[in-house]
């Protein structure tokens, strides 16, 4: 028996031109270069999960993961094929959305405990610990619309917590809340793991995956093409981000456009193309341009995307490397000793200003992070350790000891 | 009491089908969700008046100032036959129900819409949302019923046994709102163009409802196709049990119950038909 079962699953979304889609949709109908009135968001998917078992799923942007966990939750009905759930489900697509801002913390745990299932009697039992766990404790009776971010966020995710759900849908969450929170709902949701809940995870965390998943699906434009451990699939996701490394413009050509970034690539230590880089190894990336007309204070930037669409770090050359570029072709090389991004996967970007008006970018070039140097926590600093000093001390005890149990 | 206690309910999801079992396997869910639904009910009630200054005030103003208007109209200028009662209290019997109906349908249109970040994220059933405006609707409904007590005490009018008939009658006016409450709320999520029609639909719709006037003015071949109203069958017998003391008039409230009782399925299976995709274009 399982708890969740995919029997060859479809779902295709209408776009209808004026209402329909919002500007995400059509953002991601882009992606398919298609724009007819319907595309599959997923097709033909078929997958079990066990109880207890924890499933990562892993894909690009658009590759459908949001929609399989749409569909698991029910928000959205499938166009063909059966999804058999078998047990409580506790969906945490984003965490506080069932939130009203003039109710009380406390009000809000009774509408948002319901609206995920929990009968009032559960929650009556449970009140003290969903506050407890939030550190809203003091502010049970306040509207949550006076809550900070953090606050709102940390309400949220323990009412999905507290929800002694069978199955647990996350998606991103765990990039919510400050570090020490983030680090209590990795715990809690390995304790809910430990005491037999099932779930499905979906990110593009590859650290994340690998830490929390028995299992893990590839899916790639709608399709699953790989199921396996963790380590395998993220190791066949690197492959399809190789396929997939080709410079990805946002918009069209413009032939006014000065000046063009013709190309964005990774250089792996011996020099050849990749899209596999390691945590705190160097690396090499190069960005060819076209010049058509000459630019008298130009700089180049480069972008890292972590999942999420956020920025770590852009760098750009204007303090480091002013440049004037005459008509023509060029290649500037990008550099780093010790990579700082810890193991994940991620997009980065590229562009080329003129007097800090941005002429041409261009995205989103992926690749992944696979653990290379030893690395807890956010980034990997650069660094090196040496010895000091260093004097032997040796107790008699430990001496007498020793000598005790030689025969 | 944990998840496991429960016995695991198993869900089997497919493709939304116009089939009368899915009215079966959505109040099955239905009562699952029992306690979201009374949440958000008394949340629905809670805001409505917690951000208002006169707060529950509201419920009663709406009936009570139409009733003034109507009153001035109807009776100081434009002569109005009423029955008997003082038109006051003529007007406000016809505007109690009136009102619920017309605030259950004008609330509860909109009310997907408005909660759109819900729906994209969160299943419950969809339905709940409507259900909870007009169960709120119904709130309002008895808080200016004491008006209607007062009004009865100041004019001198007795009620008598008869008046425990309201309770059909209401039920009618509950299950009509909900099948419209149902229809609206789904077409307005591909249609926004209820909302803006909305006002002036309630509008027409009163007037073709014995509201401001009697139901015995209505020609007489006119009779079937205004009864097929169900609003004007409550209306007129809601009159009939307060004021006149008289049993029910089942000639003019059959027609409506029978639409309204062919209508409730129908509006709740072409809900669950929408609400299949109601996520992906709201």
């Amino acid at each position: 028996m399982y708890d969740l079962e995919f029997h060859s699953v479809s779902k295709r979304y209408r776009v209808s031109g004026q209402s329909g889609p919002s500007s995400g949709f059509s953002g991601r109908l882009g992606w398919f270069g298609r724009r007819s009135g319907e595309f599959w968001a997923i097709r033909d998917v078929s997958f079990t999960v066990r109880p207890g078992e924890a499933l990562g799923i892993i894909g690009h942007n658009g590759a459908g993961k949001s929609t399989v966990l749409k569909l698991v939750s029910n928000i959205t009905s499938p166009t063909k094929g059966e999804i058999r759930i078998c047990g409580r489900i506790a969906a945490l697509l984003e965490v506080g959305s069932g939130f009203h801002p003039e109710l009380t913390g406390r009000e809000n745990v009774y509408l948002s405990g319901s609206i995920l299932g929990m009968r009032r009697t559960e929650i009556n039992n449970k009140l003290d610990s969903i506050l407890e766990f939030a550190g809203v404790y003091n502010f049970a009776d306040v509207p949550v619309k006076r809550y900070s971010s953090g606050m709102y966020v940390r309400l949220g995710f323990a009412i999905a917590a507290h929800l002694d759900a069978d199955i647990l849908l996350l998606d991103e969450v765990l990039a919510v809340g400050d570090a020490k929170f983030q680090g209590r709902c990795q715990e809690r949701i390995l304790e809910l793991k430990a005491n037999g809940t099932t779930i499905v995870f979906i990110s593009h965390d590859l650290a994340s995956v690998r830490r929390l998943c028995d299992r893990s699906l590839l899916l790639n434009h709608g399709c699953l093409i790989f199921e396996g451990t963790p380590a395998e699939v993220i190791s066949q996701y690197a492959l399809l981000g190789r396929e997939r490394n080709r410079v990805e413009e946002t918009e069209l050509l413009n032939p006014q456009k000065p000046a063009r970034v013709s190309a964005f690539t990774f250089l792996n230590e011996s020099g050849s193309p990749t899209t596999e880089l390691r945590t705190g190894f160097p690396v090499r990336a190069i960005v060819e341009y076209e010049v058509t007309g000459p630019i008298h204070n130009a700089a180049i930037s480069v972008l890292f995307y972590a999942s999420g669409d956020w920025t770590v770090a852009s760098h750009f050359t204007t303090i480091d490397l002013p440049l004037h570029l005459p008509i023509g072709t060029g290649a500037i090389e990008f550099s780093t000793d010790e990579l700082a991004l810890p193991p994940g996967a991620y997009a980065a970007g590229c562009s080329i200003e003129d007097d800090w008006q941005q002429i041409d970018f261009v995205s989103k070039t992926y690749f992944a992070v696979m653990p290379g140097r030893p690395v807890r926590g956010r980034f990997h600093s650069p660094h090196t350790w040496r010895e000091l000093r260093y004097t032997e001390t040796v107790s008699h005890k430990q001496l007498h000891a020793e000598g005790d149990e030689e025969p | 009491m944990s998840a496991s206690d429960e016995r695991r309910r198993t869900k089997i999801i497919r493709p939304a089908t116009f089939s009368p079992l899915a009215i079966v396997r959505g109040v099955r869910d239905l009562i699952h969700y029992r306690d979201l639904l009374l949440t958000l009910t008394m949340h629905r009630i809670n805001v409505r008046y917690k951000q208002s200054a006169l707060g529950i005030a509201w419920a009663v103003l709406q009936p009570l100032l139409l009733m003034i208007v109507y009153t001035i109209i109807f009776s100081v200028v434009v002569k109005m036959p009423h029955e008997g009662a003082p038109y006051a209290v003529f007007v406000y019997a016809a505007l109690l129900p009136w009102t619920f109906f017309s605030t259950a349908v004008a609330t509860s249109a909109t009310s997907l819409v408005a909660h759109n970040s819900l729906i994209t994220k969160v299943y419950f059933p969809r339905e709940i949302l409507p259900l909870t405006y007009v169960l709120a609707a119904f709130f309002d409904f008895l808080i200016a019923s004491v008006i209607l007590l007062a009004l009865l005490c100041f004019y001198h009018v007795s009620l008598a046994a008869s008046a425990l008939l309201v309770c059909p009658i209401m039920l009618v006016a509950f299950l009509f709102s909900l099948a419209i409450a149902l229809l609206l709320s789904a077409f307005q999520v591909r249609f926004r163009d209820i909302g803006i029609a909305m006002s002036l639909l309630l509008q027409l719709w009163m007037y073709a409802t014995p509201v401001v006037y009697p139901y015995s003015i209505v020609p007489e071949r006119f009779v079937f196709w205004y009864s097929l109203n169900p609003m004007a069958g409550v209306v007129e017998n809601f009159r009939r049990v307060i004021l006149r003391h008289e049993p029910m008039n089942m000639g003019v409230l059959l027609p409506g119950l029978i639409v309204c009782l062919l209508l409730l399925p129908l509006a709740y299976l072409y809900f669950k038909t929408a609400e299949a995709t109601m996520a992906d274009v709201i």
